[in-house]
């Protein structure tokens, strides 16, 4: 067995015995050790049956103690007491909790009173874990404007982080006295995470943002067009150690008006590559998109369906895509698959107007799950490129070199189910 | 338990005898002959579980708590901030409670269920050597799922080399994409899951037939509604209750409408559309909806993050006209009962509530309340 006493103090609240707390470890197990006990209570300890020490001692995290003395027994924990010689060790069925302090009671001794007020308390504290504390990756959207009816906002983190803290410890707060603006986000339970809880996403109040809803109208939306805002993550969201961010983060941005129409990739702006190359296909979108389905709505298939590898990032305030190739591009037809999930800021996706106004025939549905933007790599010189409205291409995309890049490939299969794509070209 | 006594348990439902695995936890729901179904959305997958409590109800009531949090926290040797309750469901003959609930946060927390039983007694719900089967959440993405987030990594620390047209790349693939559970039922036979992405937004209800099948396939269902006859829109659904006879259900959403539908839309197609009936207004969210009896009539109740417990009859509901003009009252009359700060509930077969209430203090409670009363 092992011992860890240098980190551990013992408060009393009883001069009868002078007990000494420390932490061990024996057989994969963490011990709280007590020792100390005086020749009568050894003689008892050393008789009694596990029940029977239950009944009397009890480990609880020392912030319950006050709570605890207003029931009448000392509580059920789960665990087990062993006696070792002079020694007791608690042996609990779940683990200690970092930097929390924990109490041992000890009841009145039998046939006496049995109400907890009179339990004699112990004390010491489980050290805090140590460790770089984790840190805000990234804030998205990381365009500089939100649209009026903007519904997300992912918080990326470098370590995997506690549940719980979403809404306490994320805000937002408007320019220029920076004080939080109240309601904006919908407290979701659970919180809605990856699976390493590095990536959170909060929802901004759907039903303040959907036209017709009583939140709507009574409340009005959660941000103001015009309105100088900032996104803010607090330090004191907590890590899956309990610790607090290293600092806090967050990103500013300006509102803008609102957005309520399907993403349409015959709008977007397109630079195809020559073939022979390694030159990136470039698609400049008409709005900024959701980061998280861009990172896998897209992909370049070949004629034959088969994903073509390569890197793709994303940048510019999520307005472009681009995507490297591994291997020089042929001189052959190529598709730029497009998942209809894919979302703008505000929900707009492909298929669906977030809030769809029956009386607009334009905003109907589509009802396909993918569409496909072909187009055809050419010998350099050659200008033409089937199935891409040249009118469109390149105007205004600049090259992303400055820009925030993720080394990605595009390895996403496309399925036979996928047969309902169609060219995005009218 | 004995050996014939868990081949009983296991025929029938195909159970098999082992011990689930949980990442997580999240809702709970039992059926009416008591296996338990516990969704476990890092998992994608819902376990149906034989609990195996044959204890016959000894009190008339089911149990109530005092002071819940605290005996939890002490029981898990934790604070009461350690601990996140999920859900609560009574067992349909011993009315025991079961939470389902995370003890710690992050990497070390632990997902497990709590049986409250006589005298308030807590026991961990062991899950070791139980009869139980599973069945995979389809459209959540698997560990060789396409929508993996893919990264070409540099070193040989993580990830797995690959050739491409002879090109060497070292790749990780980290999942990203999760759906997650908010409510389930269980209706005729039938696993009904309500999820929610933490990506796209919309709203989808999956069926899964019970028992699971050996390749458990579930299919999905997307839901509409339409906002005042105008804006037809979809969210999450974030709570949900079947009533009348398992013939209609009624659901609220992240976006606050409620909406009903019927069991019979759920069973074509691929897309349904149900009828907006109340609008429970601003800054407010609904938590959980439990269905009761009451004097042969059957009514629900609705807790509220900010709005107090409101009844609501279900013959108001089926009577109900679609919303159609945004003015108040919006929708079924509703009525607030004097229960303060609920948040979870669970019927017990229909003839007690039981609530787990906040005090002015801050305190958590289980509470238990007739019918009758409600």
């Amino acid at each position: 067995m092992t011992s860890t006493s240098a980190a551990t103090t013992a408060t009393r609240s009883d001069r009868r015995r002078r007990l000494r707390l420390d932490w061990s470890r024996a057989h994969g197990d963490e011990q709280l050790r007590i020792r100390g006990w005086r020749d009568p209570d050894l003689v008892w300890l050393r008789s009694a049956a596990e029940e029977e020490l239950s009944r009397r001692l009890a480990v609880v995290a020392t912030d319950l103690v006050e709570a605890t003395r207003t029931v009448r027994d000392l509580p059920q924990v789960a665990g087990r007491f062993e006696v070792d010689g002079d020694e007791v060790r608690f042996v609990p069925r779940f683990p200690f909790v970092p930097g929390t302090s924990y109490s041992i009671l000890i009841g009145p001794a039998p046939g006496g009173a049995h109400d907890a007020a009179d339990a004699e308390q112990w004390t010491i504290v489980r050290p805090a874990s140590s460790g770089t504390p984790a840190r805000v990756l990234a804030i998205y959207p990381s365009a500089g404007e939100l649209p009026l009816n903007n519904l997300k906002l992912y918080v990326r983190f470098s370590k995997p982080m506690s549940e719980g803290w979403a809404v306490r410890a994320v805000c937002f707060r408007r320019a220029p006295d920076n004080e939080p603006i109240e309601g904006v986000l919908l407290p979701m339970d659970p919180e809605l995470w990856d699976p390493e809880r590095r990536r959170l996403t909060l929802l901004l109040d759907p039903g303040r943002i959907k036209r017709g809803l009583a939140p709507n109208r009574e409340a009005g939306y959660p941000l103001v067009e015009g309105w100088q805002i900032s996104a803010r993550v607090e330090r004191t969201f907590q890590d899956a150690r309990g610790r607090p961010l290293g600092a806090a983060a967050e990103r500013r941005y300006v509102v803008g008006p609102p957005v309520r129409k399907r993403v349409d990739p015959a709008k977007w702006q397109y630079r195809w590559p020559p073939a022979g190359s390694l030159k990136p296909l470039l698609v400049g979108f008409d709005r900024p998109l959701d980061r998280a389905l861009l990172e896998h709505c897209l992909s370049v298939v070949d004629e034959a369906g088969a994903p073509v590898i390569g890197r793709y990032s994303i940048g510019g305030g999520e307005r472009w895509w681009r995507f490297a190739p591994a291997s020089p591009w042929r001189p052959a037809r190529y598709g730029l698959d497009v998942d209809c999930r894919l979302e703008d800021l505000a929900g707009n996706s492909v298929s669906r107007v977030f809030d769809r106004d029956l009386t607009l025939d334009e905003d109907d549905p589509l009802s396909r799950a993918r569409v496909q933007v072909e187009f055809s790599c050419e010998s350099p010189g050659v200008s033409a490129a089937a199935g891409v409205r040249l009118s469109r291409v390149s105007a205004g995309l600049s090259a992303p070199d400055h820009a925030e890049t993720t080394a990605r490939t595009a390895s996403r299969s496309c399925s036979s189910s996928q047969t309902n794509s169609r060219h995005a070209r009218s | 338990m004995t050996t014939d006594e868990l081949k009983s348990a296991t025929t029938g439902y195909g159970l098999a005898v082992g011990t689930p695995r949980l990442k997580s936890i999240g809702p709970i729901t039992f059926s009416p002959d008591g296996i338990l179904f516990v969704a476990d959305s890092a998992n994608a997958t819902i376990y149906a579980i034989d609990v195996r409590d044959t204890d016959a109800p000894s009190q008339s009531q089911p149990v109530e708590v005092d002071n819940l949090d605290v005996r939890l926290a002490a029981y898990m040797a934790c604070t009461r901030d350690d601990i996140l309750i999920r859900d609560m469901a009574v067992h349909p003959t011993s009315m025991a409670v079961y939470l389902s609930l995370v003890r710690g946060r992050g990497g070390s927390a632990i997902p497990l269920l709590i049986r409250i039983g006589e005298g308030s007694s807590l026991r961990e719900v062991s899950l070791e050597g139980v009869p139980f089967s599973q069945a995979v959440i389809e459209d959540a993405p698997g560990d060789d799922d396409e929508r993996l987030d893919t990264r070409v990594v540099l070193g040989d620390q993580e990830g797995e080399e690959i050739e491409v047209r002879g090109i060497r790349l070292r790749l990780a693939r980290d999942k990203l994409r999760t759906s997650t559970v908010t409510d389930m039922a269980f209706v005729d036979g039938m696993l009904l899951v309500a999820g929610a992405s933490n990506e796209e937004f919309s709203s989808t209800l999956r069926r899964i037939p019970f028992p699971f099948e050996d390749e458990a396939r579930t299919n999905s269902l997307e839901i509409f509604h339409v906002s005042h006859g105008r804006y037809e829109t979809a969210s999450p659904i974030r709570t949900f209750v079947p009533y009348g006879d398992n013939l209609s259900v009624l659901a609220s959403y992240t976006c606050t409408p409620v909406v009903h539908f019927s069991l019979g839309d759920l069973k074509s197609g691929t897309q349904a559309k149900g009828r907006t009936v109340a609008d429970l207004g601003a800054m407010n969210t609904p938590i959980d909806i439990v269905a009761y009896q009451r004097g042969g009539e059957e009514y629900v109740l609705v807790s509220n993050t900010r709005h107090p417990l409101l009844k609501m009859a279900c013959a108001d509901i089926d009577r109900q006209e679609p919303l159609t003009h945004p003015q108040q009252p919006v929708g079924v009359p509703r009525e607030a009962l004097p229960q303060q700060r609920v948040s979870r509930m669970a019927s017990a077969n229909g003839a007690y509530v039981l609530m787990l209430q906040q005090d002015e203090a801050g305190d958590l409670h289980l509470r238990s309340y007739d019918s009758d009363s409600l």
